[in-house]
Parts: C-alpha cells; structure tokens; sequence
C-alpha cells in the first residue's frame, strides 16, 4: 500500500480546510454516503455476552466497514436489490458486530484505497477478502480468518497452457488489480523468464474484479490470478468464455484489517472472530457462500515486522 | 435490449444521478464563489493578491483531480478535518474548476472595451458601480458558452468521486456490472443517463444565451423564439423607423432664436473676462514610460468660456482632458475646477479611486469621447438615465424624463429604444454628448468629438456642440482637428506642441493669423488636408 505523499504543504491544507468548513456547513447531514447493509440474522455464539461486557465501549456504536464490492461471494452488490451488500464477508462482519453489539454501514471504495481510508480514519475495519501480508501490516493490524487458495482464470481452452505461476505465464499478458497480492509474485517471474530464454510477462493493472475478467473477454490479457472463489464465479457467469487452468496455493492468509495501535479493538474483533469460528458459524457461512471448507484458518495476528 | 431499459430506470441508478447532480451542483457553486473572489484578487490593485491567485490556480489547475479528491477525503483527516465523502468530493471539485471559472470571468472582463470603463468613470461612477452596472451584464453574456463547457466538464469530473466512495452514477455502474456480470447494458445505460444530464445544461445554454442577446429587435419575444415554430419577424415588420443604413443624417430641432442669430463676439469676450476660473492648471507636469506628455502646461479656462485645443497628434490634449477629470494621473503641478482639486484631500494626499469618483460627481465635469464609448448593452435612453440613477441617485421616472428631453434635444427622441450598435457614429455620439450633459456638469470636455466619425456625420454633431455653447452658455474645451469649426465656436484657442502652449488667443486670430511658426506650420497641414478630403 502507498501512502498518499502529497501533503507536505500547510497552505493547501488550510486553503482546504476553509472551503471544507463551507461545505460542510451546506451538505450537512442531508447527505449519507454509505449504503446499509443485510446481515443475516442468526444467533450470537454463547460468550458475546462476556465480550460486550469486556468491551462496552463498541456496544450500541456504528461502525464503517471499508469494501471494495467488486468481488461476488465475498462482497458485492446484491444483483436484486442493489441498495445492499452480499457475500461472505459481509455475513462475517455482520456477525462479529452482532456478537459485539456494533452495526456496519459500508464505503465502497477502489481495492488500492482500502488500507488508506483506514489510515485516514474514513473507516473503522476493513472485510475486503484482503491478503494479510507483512508489507500491509505497516497500514494496519490485520486477524487472518481464511487461507488464500487462488485460481489461474484464462480464456475457454487455454490457449496459452498457463498452468500457475510459473515458466508457462513468460510472455503472457496477466490481468490484476493494483494493489492485489499476485502482482509482486508476477513480476518476480521477470528473471526467472529470462533465464530461460523466455520474454517477461505483461501486467496490466485495473481498478476493480470485473475490469480484470473484462479484459480477458475482450482478448486484452491471457490470464487473471486471484482468489479461486472469485475464479470459479467467473466462469460460472461466463461457461463459453472463460476457465480456470489451476488452483494455486499462496502463502498469504485473508485477513480482516483494523487500525494500527488500537489494541483493545483488535482484541475484540479477534475474540468475536474465534467466537464465531469455534461456534461452527464461519462454516455455515462459507457453505452458503460455497467456500471450500478447508479454506477456515484459525484467527492469527499479522503485524508489521 | 430489455435489460438496457430495465437498467434505464431502476431506481439504484437513477438514485446515482442524484449524488452526481449533487456534487455537480455544489462544486459548481463553491467553484463559482471561489472563482468570482479569485478573478477579483487577480484583476486588484494590489499585486499581493495577484500573485496569491496566481499561485492558487498554478496548484490546483496543474494538479489531477483524482488526487484532490483523495486528498480532500485521506489527507484532511490528518490535520483534525473529517469531511463525508460527498463533501470532500464537492469541495475537490470546486477546488479544481475555481481556476477554470476564474479565467473565464478574468478574460471576459478583461475583454469589457475600456472606452466605456473610461465614461463610467468620467460619468462619476465609483469602480463599484462600473462594474455591477456596466462590466458585469456586458462580461456575463460573453462568458454563458465557456461556462456552459465548464458546468458540462464539471459534471463528467463529478464520476472521479468513485474514488473517494461516493455512491454517484459510475461508481453504482461499475459496482452493479461486478455483482451481475451485465457490463455493456449497464454501461450504455448510465452513458446515456450521463448524455441526458450533459444536454440538459446544453439546453439551459441555448436559453440563457437566447434571452441574454440583445441584437433581437423584440425583446418582449425572448420566450417566444425559444419554441421551434417561432420565426423571425422580418425587418420590415420588426422597425418601424428606416434602417440604420438609410440614416446618413437624423435633423436636429430647429435652433432657439438665441442659437440661430449670429453671436456678438465682443460682447461675449467682455462677459468672460469678467467671470470665474472655471479650470485652473498650473506647471502641469506628467511623463509615462520616460517620455514627457506634459510639460509644465499653464491654462486657465473661465465659466462659460469655449476653448479649443490644437496642436498635432501627441502634444498632450487627450492627455491634459484626461487630467483634468482625474481619469489620469500627473507626476506635478495642480488643476483645480470651480476651486477645488480633484484626486487629493485637502492635504494634498491621494485618493481612493472610489473618492474621486465621488469628487468628479461633485464638481460636475462632463466627457466625451473620440469613439463615443456608449454602453454597448444599453439602449440609448438607459446610457442617459442609468448613470442619473446610479449615480445621481434620480428616481426612475425623473431619470427617464431627463434622457428623453435630452434626446429630443439632440435630435434622436425616436431612437431612445435603438442600442448603441444600431445606430450611426453621428447619432451615438449626440447620444454621448446627451449622456454627458445629463447631470449638469460645470465643465464639459470634449476629446476630438468628430474625429472617429465619417465626412457626412461630422456636421450634426458639430451642430449640436455649437448650440451647446450658445444656447447653454456652457464652459467647454474641445479638442479638435475642426479649424472652420473653431473659429466658428471657441472663444479661445489654444495650442499644443510637446506637452505645453505654445500659443494662444482669441480664436479668430489665433486661427487665422498665427504668430508662432509651429502653428502655422500645423493649420497649413489642416486646410491643406481639408482642400484633399473635400
């Protein structure tokens, strides 16, 4: 994640700061920029009783959860009623704010902007099917719930044999989100291509899942590598177009983001998140979600080194 | 095709429209008030302003608007401004168009002629007043297509509010088609939604210019003409009067008996003699850019005193007029009119150009000028009595009532509804002189009244001059290329040669048998021109 370097002038901020009081004072509370959302109801675990008491400070508050929609099964837009958020991460985080007594409103905001509209204080947690990883660890404390299984999306057939990460991608054009995990790993590839007397491959960088998948439609990338539910989505939404080659394991884990030095915070969370994974909730949920079961990782903590 | 429709009107899109006229309509407004304050310091006096507008537009004209957007809504945060993202997108926007308005409201009023900034002020019209009254109505009509462009622009920038979370068209669009993988309904969707807003200001355009032009004859029509059936009348049936083509010479009233006897020349010297100082300089002395215009000029004119100016192009007259109204400044010396100074307190401190403006009023100098400079966008009627009203402070009617029996006076009651445009160079200029006489002014200057007119116009205006100085007995200095004239009319002449008098006398003489060579030299230059042009 970068962080935005162009703030150094005082004169901008305080010219900012001005005309922002302004409009402030005629936006006003005429405007939400958040859309609710839908958490199914179920039950809280036994013990979120002991949390809310451990933690009275986040009962009856409403939270910002941070979203980059963009990815179905773990948030999207409910095709049906667009006015809502649907998928396993919205059911998760629905479920940790009922466990400890807070409710979510949603910002959609690009992938890349996620970590920073944390930073920024826009939002209060990120449930974005976001890699927990060292490097993101210096924007934020990230509780790790899923393993990251990703899938290798290429057009029907498989024209250019891309069987993963690895020599058969030399030369191809792969789609990715800025941002997004598999980037690095991609580019890593540069060398090794080399070596083996092979071109590098192309990497064209969008802002959302659906530019990604568009492109490899339109003919302008050969592959996308991401999160194999989102892969298997794709290709359910477009069975003559596209297939997934592979699945590839990542050493990531997929983590829920909060903000840094607020300890108690991330202890709630991650209590109400062992709650609800011990209670077999998080099962119920991948299951309606069609997650692969073996995906659940117990919560750990990822920090910055 | 069905799913298109069905994305055309499902209300989740169409509640984007709202958030992107929201933030249009808010970042037009502040960028708007932004871009006013902005074009007011750039165009000031003071340099400091100047350069802090001119810095601020360098910014935020040079800089992207995504990165605004994401640093009104990440970065504001950091110093304790937590902005909704509405906001922070509104505030971006109008951050980002300001420059853009405040260059199209500069370069408008810049483009204002400056001829009639200079009536406004010799009309005693404070900076204020010239601008709300005569830059502003004529700059604002010339500005509607640019800010139509920029009120389209604005709104297509308003989809970068994606970025900072605001649920506006493109970001409902894009979300949408991720959730349901139906990207081109969707997107040919909300792309016409977008040509439906873009038109809809281009219509508002087409109104605002439509009722905003003034060259249409009726202006009772100004709805009418927007319905497709209308058409125009033909000229015809639109003037009743001749087309200004036929006009070459409009007839003045027939003269009083006091105008139409020849004047007793002696008996009017003696009377001027003994009168006031009407003006009064003294070692006027005034350089621009290194080169003397004035150069310790001396000049008394009296009440009711006629004085014309001579002297070749560049001895100074336009420059000495100007002075004595104060519509310029000198380096020294001192004029005075009916006794008082003009532009400094009586310590001799300078002004504020507001305060001349209020002195000029108060000691009553009139002006006109070589190119007539009539108020472009008002009718002949509205050049005499807007100023009556503005700065006189006349009701309505008694202004209206003093334009008009100050058009019929000159001979153009029937043009008091023509614009300046319409009208031939004889009769704006009677306008002009109407205009100038309005208020009563002590004191009226002339600067080469005739010589931006045709041959054929020159003598209507002269006419009307002429009586002006025998029927009013008002104290005049006209500078003129008009020797017949001169000697005809002025009680004195005066001439000019590299910033001060090198001659002068009664007219006649003066005139007609020069003493001084340099004179000679130039009347020679004029009757022989004259005999050429005849």
């Amino acid at each position: 994640m970068t962080k935005p370097n162009f703030m150094k002038s005082r004169t901008l901020l305080s010219v900012c700061a001005g005309v922002g009081l302004a409009v402030q004072i005629v936006t006003g509370a005429m405007v939400a920029s958040t859309v609710l959302s839908t958490g199914t109801a179920q039950a809280a675990p036994a013990g979120c009783a002991d949390l809310q008491a451990k933690y009275p400070d986040l009962k009856g508050k409403t939270l910002v959860n941070a979203v980059n929609p963009h990815t179905p099964g773990y948030e999207a837009l409910d095709p049906n009623d667009p006015t809502k958020y649907v998928g396993f991460d919205i059911d998760l985080g629905e479920a940790i704010g009922e466990c400890l007594g807070f409710s979510l409103t949603y910002k959609s905001v690009t992938f890349a902007a996620l970590l920073t509209t944390l930073q920024a204080g826009q939002a209060d947690i990120v449930i974005s099917d976001i890699y927990a990883t060292v490097e993101r660890a210096k924007a934020a404390d990230f509780i790790t719930y899923l393993k990251v299984f990703d899938g290798v999306l290429v057009a029907k057939g498989n024209p250019k044999g891309i069987t993963g990460i690895n020599l058969t991608m030399c030369g191809a054009v792969a789609a990715e989100n800025t941002g997004y995990v598999e980037v690095p790993l991609i580019q890593a590839l540069e060398a090794e291509c080399k070596a083996a007397g092979k071109p590098a491959p192309e990497i064209q960088l969008y802002d959302n899942n659906a530019n990604c998948i568009q492109a490899i439609l339109s003919g302008r990338a050969d592959t996308y590598v991401n999160d194999v539910n989102t892969v298997d989505g794709a290709v359910k939404a477009y069975p003559d177009q596209l297939a997934k080659a592979t699945a590839v394991t990542l050493p990531y884990s997929v983590g829920i983001a909060v903000p840094r030095n607020n300890v108690e915070f991330r202890d709630a969370i991650m209590a109400a998140l062992t709650l609800i994974q011990e209670s077999g909730m998080q099962v119920e949920m991948m299951k309606k979600w069609n997650l692969p079961e073996d995906q659940i990782e117990a919560p750990k903590l990822v920090l910055a080194e | 095709m069905d799913l298109f429709l069905h994305y055309l009107t499902q209300p989740y899109l169409v509640t984007g429209i709202v958030y992107t006229l929201l933030i249009t309509g808010l970042g037009l407004a502040g960028a708007s008030v932004m871009g006013i304050v902005l074009a007011g310091m750039q165009l000031s006096r003071f340099r400091a302003l100047a350069i802090t507008a001119r810095i601020y537009a360098i910014i935020f004209r040079g800089t992207p608007l995504i990165l605004q957007m994401i640093f009104c809504y990440n970065a504001l945060p950091m110093i304790g401004i937590k902005l909704t993202a509405v906001e922070a997108a509104s505030l971006a926007l109008a951050l980002n168009e300001a420059p853009f308005i405040a260059e199209i409201i500069r370069a408008n009023i810049i483009s204002v002629d400056r001829g009639q900034i200079s009536a406004g002020q010799a009309l005693g019209m404070t900076p204020l007043v010239t601008m709300i009254r005569i830059v502003v109505p004529q700059a604002f009509r010339s500005m509607v297509p640019a800010l139509g462009n920029e009120a389209v622009s604005a709104l297509k920038n308003s989809s970068l509010a994606s970025v900072v979370s605001v649920q506006e068209l493109t970001l409902r669009s894009t979300q949408l088609a991720s959730a349901n993988f139906d990207f081109f309904s969707i997107f040919f969707a909300s792309g016409l939604m977008y040509l439906v807003l873009t038109g809809g200001i281009a219509a508002i355009q087409i109104v605002v210019e439509i009722m905003l032009d003034l060259d249409h004859p009726n202006p009772k029509a100004r709805f009418a003409r927007l319905l497709p059936w209308y058409r125009e009348p033909t000229v015809a049936e639109a003037e009743t009067e001749p087309a200004v083509e036929e006009v070459v010479s409009t007839p003045l009233p027939a003269p009083s008996a006091k105008a139409s006897h020849p004047v007793d020349r002696h008996k009017r010297a003696q009377a001027i003699a003994g009168s006031r100082p009407a003006i009064e300089i003294g070692a006027l002395n005034k350089s621009y850019e290194g080169k003397t215009v004035l150069a310790g000029l001396d000049l008394t004119v009296r009440l009711g005193e006629v004085v014309a100016l001579l002297g070749p192009s560049g001895s100074g007259k336009s420059t000495l007029l100007r002075c004595i109204n104060h519509l310029e400044s000198w380096d020294s010396g001192t004029i005075r009119v009916t006794g008082r100074q003009l532009g400094v307190d009586t310590d001799g401190k300078r002004l504020s150009p507001r305060a001349i403006a209020d002195a000029r009023t108060a000691v009553g100098v009139g002006m006109v000028f070589q190119n007539f400079n009539l108020f472009a966008h008002l009718t002949a009627r509205e050049n005499i009595a807007g100023p009556l009203r503005w700065v006189q402070h006349l009701s309505k009617f008694d202004a209206d009532r003093r334009a008009m029996e100050l058009l019929d006076r000159v001979g153009l009651s029937h043009r008091a509804d023509a614009l300046p445009r319409h009208m031939s160079g004889g009769q704006q200029q009677r306008v002009a002189i109407a205009r100038a006489l309005a208020p009563n002014p002590a004191v009226l200057l002339l600067d080469e009244p005739t010589s931006a007119l045709d041959p054929e116009l020159v003598a209507e205006v002269l006419e009307v001059i002429r009586r002006l100085a025998v029927e009013d007995g008002l104290t005049m200095v006209i500078s003129t290329h008009q020797i017949s004239f001169a000697r005809e009319v002025a009680d004195r002449a005066v001439f000019l040669a590299d910033g001060a008098v090198v001659e002068e006398g009664p007219a006649e003489e003066v005139l007609t048998r020069p003493k001084n060579p340099r004179t000679a030299q130039f009347l020679q230059i004029i009757s022989e021109d004259a005999a050429l042009t005849a």
